[in-house]
């Protein structure tokens, strides 16, 4: 494939006016900086596009975050780590700190109003973050989410490193999102270069992100069950998805799939035996259905589902949420349907969607998107009968600059990457689902009761690591 | 005290340090049916007070630092610290990366490293119950 992500120059005082212009018809990805360079990104209609901006010296970003709130954390980041100098931002605090001064949470005053500190060390087995509570009575006025505590400055760190070596450092990024963005970076290498990959290839590529979903997705149902103090479908969503973690160390040598998507193709031995995954799959896809099923028909459950955390649409929209938490509010933005890449070209699929944006609308959603990729895996691994996939290809890296969006289990996954002719990372930013959705999570909590903060915010079950770096 | 039914019950504060959730997904696992560490008389608890575990992963962040130290010093004697995963135990592919540390479990003086990037499921059973026969000998 070749390289479809394409930009344009916009001088700093006319980008206000581009962006305006952009949002309404193009999903917003994000704005970041390579020294003195600020690129702000979408996916349009026909692939995703930059708006290329240089600030000359001594001139400041004016900040997007005013008007369209989702940039709030993109400029927070580039002016922490490139020094850019943003103008009238909403939250001016810096967005990484050391132990030694961490910034003072926000927090809501008035009468009545009292506040609850959680984290970052938390009673479970999640990642760190500190959630300063504003709570009138029972409910919650205010959340300020502070999450950093896991960067690491990752971004400054690959530059200068092979593109190709640093491809099992970008797989472990995040836990929860390895396969979508190994593809991601696999594809963002090969668009360059120009690679075509050969057909059995990207059906095994869209096997093991399919794999990934249905194992994340078992767990972010399970996590719900657990937000819900149902203890019982906690352990049984763990059970079936042990069963697709032991299926996936079986075809891939590794229970969560990490480094099975590889630059020029996947890892060589993978699937070998793609009767057997379907023959697996199929029992498991059972098993899951009635699961499902018995969990969201028990009414003690749903009591505490529906109606809980609601993100109306208006508001998913204002913050370009992606995701099962963009759908489950009606947001059509499932990149395997709006800008299919890879295998999913040949599919004819229409994204699963939802109305109600609460707890309930997240975990059904999750439940139909989980029978999709079973659909999917099934024709996957058909396909993949009787075909010797190819060791994964060289791969000539070629200078340029890229853009790649892959559907992860949370939602869109994008690299923004800038090659130098000698194969080095000049610049490599990890733009995640996660990043994107978290100001979703403490808004969905505003009139809720503080006992439902978990039950919130294991529906989104975001992840930590790949939003700090 | 240690001679007792409860001997090696743990009580389990996970410390999560720049870890890739990799480690995490693993430890969660551990409450599937088919390892169920419950019936050991495992538990994550809900304060490092009541611990007698440790668990820390990842290679540490500038971040969690003091956070990770103050959790150490509230759990009463004897507890071991137990590093899980690579990063944690200081070969990891995130030591000393950016501004990442050496090694959580480095940094916090843990007595038992399990490998793995990230370690099963089964690896981590084997590190619990490595932990629990430290601690009956620190107990007695």
């Amino acid at each position: 494939m070749a390289n479809n992500y394409r930009e344009r120059p916009v001088a700093l005082g006319e980008l206000r006016g581009a962006v305006d212009e952009l949002i309404s018809n193009a999903l917003p990805l994000g704005c970041y900086a390579s020294q003195r360079t600020v690129r702000t990104i979408f996916l349009s209609q026909t692939g995703p596009l930059g708006l290329r901006t240089v600030l000359g010296e001594g001139e400041k970003w004016e900040s997007l975050a005013r008007r369209y709130p989702f940039f709030s954390y993109h400029e927070r980041e580039m002016q922490a780590l490139q020094g850019i100098d943003v103008q009238s931002s909403p939250d001016e605090r810096p967005l990484y700190f050391s132990s030694d001064a961490i910034p003072e949470a926000i927090v809501a005053e008035g009468k009545g109003i009292s506040g609850v500190v959680v984290g970052p060390v938390h009673a479970g087995i999640i990642e760190p973050g500190r959630f300063t509570i504003s709570t009138g009575g029972e409910s919650v006025v205010h959340i300020d989410a502070q999450l950093s505590y896991s960067h690491r400055a990752l971004e400054p760190w690959f530059e200068g490193q092979e593109a190709l070596a640093l491809a099992p450092r970008v797989a472990r990024i995040c836990g929860n999102c390895s396969v979508a963005r190994s593809w991601g970076y696999a594809r963002a290498i090969e668009e360059l270069a120009g690679v075509d990959l050969d057909d059995g290839t990207e059906f095994a590529r869209l096997v093991l992100a399919e794999m990934e979903r249905v194992h994340v997705h078992l767990f972010d149902i399970g996590s719900i069950a657990a937000g819900a103090g149902y203890d019982r479908g906690t352990t049984a969503a763990l059970g079936l998805r042990e069963r697709i973690c032991q299926l996936n160390h079986l075809v891939s040598g590794h229970r969560l799939l990490f480094d099975s998507v590889v630059p020029g193709g996947v890892k060589a031995g993978i699937l070998a035996d793609p009767e057997i995954i379907r023959t697996t799959l199929r029992e498991l896809r059972d098993d899951v259905a009635r699961f499902c099923d018995a969990l969201l028909a028990k009414r003690s459950l749903l009591r505490r589902l529906e109606g809980a955390g609601v993100v109306e649409r208006s508001l998913a929209q204002r913050f370009a949420a992606v995701g099962p938490s963009g759908r489950a509010s009606g947001i059509a933005c499932d990149i395997r349907a709006i800008a299919p890449y890879g295998a999913y070209r040949g599919f004819a699929f229409s994204e699963e969607l939802a109305g109600g944006g609460d707890v309930y609308a997240r975990a059904e959603l999750r439940v139909r998107e989980i029978a999709r990729s079973f659909d999917f895996l099934e024709r996957g691994l058909r396909e993949l009968e009787g075909r010797r996939l190819p060791t994964p290809r060289q791969v000539e890296v070629a200078a340029g600059v890229i853009t790649t969006v892959v559907e992860g289990a949370r939602g869109a996954e994008s690299i923004s990457l800038a090659l130098s002719a000698t194969g080095r990372i000049e610049r490599l930013h990890v733009i995640s689902a996660a990043y994107r959705n978290w100001p979703l999570v403490t808004r969905a909590m505003e009139g809720n009761i503080v006992p439902d903060f978990p039950l919130v915010n294991k529906s989104f079950n975001l992840c930590y690591s790949c939003v700090d770096r | 005290m240690s001679q007792g039914k409860f001997a090696h019950s743990l009580g389990i504060r996970h410390l999560v340090c720049g870890s890739c959730n990799g480690c995490e997904l693993e430890m969660n696992a551990l409450a599937a049916p088919q390892y169920d560490v419950s019936q050991e008389g495992w538990g994550i608890v809900a304060s490092p007070r009541h611990a007698d575990v440790i668990t820390v992963t990842g290679p540490m962040s500038d971040a969690m630092r003091h956070a990770a130290q103050l959790t150490v010093e509230a759990v009463s004697e004897p507890f071991v610290v137990v590093a899980v995963g690579d990063c944690a135990s200081g070969d990891g592919v995130w030591c000393e990366a950016g501004s990442a540390g050496p090694g959580a479990g480095r940094e916090l003086e843990a007595s038992i490293f399990v490998r793995g990037c990230p370690p099963s499921p089964d690896a981590l059973r084997e590190g619990l119950r490595a932990a629990a026969t430290l601690l009956d000998g620190r107990k007695s």
